[in-house]
């Protein structure tokens, strides 16, 4: 139904969406997740032409709307949009806000915009609402007509960008419900949104912006359950992160230490769990310089605040060796305090870097 | 680190404070160093202030003691405890050495 090819988008010299292909077809539920400034909102703006993408073509039905020659208003009725922050006319009323457009660009009688109206605002669980105006609504119910007045112009696809985020909490659940409804009816829509247990029950397929474009792309499952690339992980996982690249076995352990601290007390990380990464940090170091072409080394301090995990990832050129192989267990030696604060570890080649992963005990 | 060291009649008392660890460890050496070259040959080490030991700290230790050794002297331990006394015992440490509650007990073993 909808097939980009190669589309991109600059705004000047800054590049948000680069060489993004995809296909999505009739009737498809698609959330699209990713941190903020990833392009999320470019994206269905340049699908609804509210942005000129900079190249590439998107086709809908066949057509390629890019044409110069086409119709935008037409393309708009039929990617309907709804937005993050309900832009209804507050000077007349919710009847009108749903039958104005349907009469005017549809070319609809009163009589049957009206009809339609009803049905709409019956859908939306508003249909006592139809003689209010737009400031005698709540927050919720001002964006239930918005979306009432988006399915009154008889969209293909309904774009939502991030329909709940002007919204107080107590009112989300009440649009996140409407929209589920639309869902099973078989609308085909496109929903930006950072709730993501919504996004994960009402969506058939899910794009994970990141990097200037769909970095990953799969079921709710896929993604939420076994994201396969790192980003797309973090952002699930909701994990923080502390980098830091250590360019030669001259680092500055204490100062390391410092800024890894500093991170752990903003995360509010267990005590225990902070003086075993402080010892992890310093007994692998070490281990790592005694053991050829270590450096330069990129550490990484990843924590998972809902499962409250510490990983502990090291990254070191090719060439280098697994520095926990290098040592004897003889007196003196670091691994029996490596070891008895760790649950797992990992050691494996990937993208020519060689990466040891520590999992710490939890306390 | 900070290093102290006292001369009692029986022994060289050194006492350690802060961390004993990657860092701090060619410190602790290069002051051995310094007294084996003094001819001392007893010592009593206290542990009392060290807030944190790693295995840098533990090869030092062990390191010098087998220098002491050679010249026929001896290396006696005390006031072990919390992680230090974790990562001793962790390390199989505490065998190795005589280890004594306080200065005072190691110093009055020495005596006889
Ligand atoms: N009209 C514009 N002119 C210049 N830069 C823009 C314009 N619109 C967006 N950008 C930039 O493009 C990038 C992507 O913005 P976009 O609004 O698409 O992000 P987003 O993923 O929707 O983020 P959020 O989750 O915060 O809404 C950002 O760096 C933004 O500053
Ligand atoms: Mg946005």
């Amino acid at each position: 139904m909808i097939k980009i090819e190669h589309l991109s988008k600059n705004f000047g010299s800054l590049s948000v969406l680069r060489d993004i292909s995809v296909e999505i077809k009739e009737g498809e539920v698609i959330s699209i997740i990713g941190p903020s400034g990833a392009g999320k909102s470019t994206f269905l703006r340049c699908i609804n032409l509210l942005d000129r993408p900079s190249s590439g073509s998107i086709l809908i039905k066949g057509i390629n709307i890019l044409d110069p020659k086409i119709d935008v208003a037409k393309v708009r009725q039929k990617m309907n949009m709804v937005f993050q922050a309900f832009n209804l006319f507050a000077h007349i009323s919710v009847l009108e806000n749903l039958t104005i457009a349907p009469m005017k660009l549809l070319g609809k009688s009163r009589e049957s915009a009206e009809k339609k109206a009803h049905e709409l605002l019956n859908l939306v669980g508003l249909s006592d609402k139809a003689g209010s105006y737009p400031d005698e609504l709540s927050g919720g119910q001002k964006q239930r007509v918005a979306i009432a007045r988006c399915l009154a112009m008889e969209p293909e696809v309904i774009l939502f960008d991030e329909p709940t985020s002007a919204l107080d909490p107590t009112m989300i659940n009440e649009v996140l419900s409407v929209i589920r409804r639309l869902a099973r009816q078989g609308l085909t829509m496109l929903i930006v949104t950072h709730e993501l247990d919504f996004a994960k029950d009402v969506s058939s397929r899910v794009f994970y912006l990141d990097e200037g474009g769909i970095y990953e792309d799969g079921t709710p499952r896929q993604i939420f359950e076994n994201p396969q690339k790192e980003k797309t992980k973090a952002f699930i996982k909701k994990q923080e992160s502390f980098y830091q690249h250590i360019v030669s076995s001259n680092y500055d352990l204490y100062a390391l230490i410092a800024e890894v601290d500093c991170f752990c007390s903003r995360l509010m990380v267990n005590v225990q769990s902070r003086k075993n990464l402080m010892v992890l940090i310093e007994e692998v170091l070490q281990l790592f310089r005694k053991s050829t072409l270590s450096f330069p080394l990129d550490m990484t301090v990843n924590y998972e605040e809902k499962t409250e995990m510490l990983e502990l990832l090291f990254e070191a050129p090719p060439g280098s060796v697994n520095p926990m192989l290098t040592e004897s267990g003889d007196n003196g030696s670091a691994l029996p305090a490596i070891e008895s604060r760790l649950q797992s570890q990992e050691y494996r080649q990937l993208g020519g870097r060689n990466r040891l992963s520590l999992y710490l005990k939890k306390p | 680190m900070i290093i102290q060291t006292v001369r009692e009649s029986a022994a060289m008392v050194v006492s350690l404070s802060g961390r004993l660890d990657t860092v701090t460890a060619p410190d602790y050496e290069k002051k051995f160093d310094e007294l084996i070259s003094r001819e001392e040959i007893n010592f009593v080490v206290d542990f009392d202030k060290l807030e944190y030991i790693s295995s840098a700290g533990l090869r030092v230790i062990l390191a010098t003691s087998r220098r002491i050794k050679g010249k026929n002297g001896k290396i006696h331990l005390a006031n072990i405890s919390g992680n230090v006394k974790e990562v001793f015992e962790m390390s199989g440490f505490a065998g190795i050495f005589p280890v004594y509650g306080t200065v005072a007990e190691a110093l009055k073993m020495i005596t006889g």
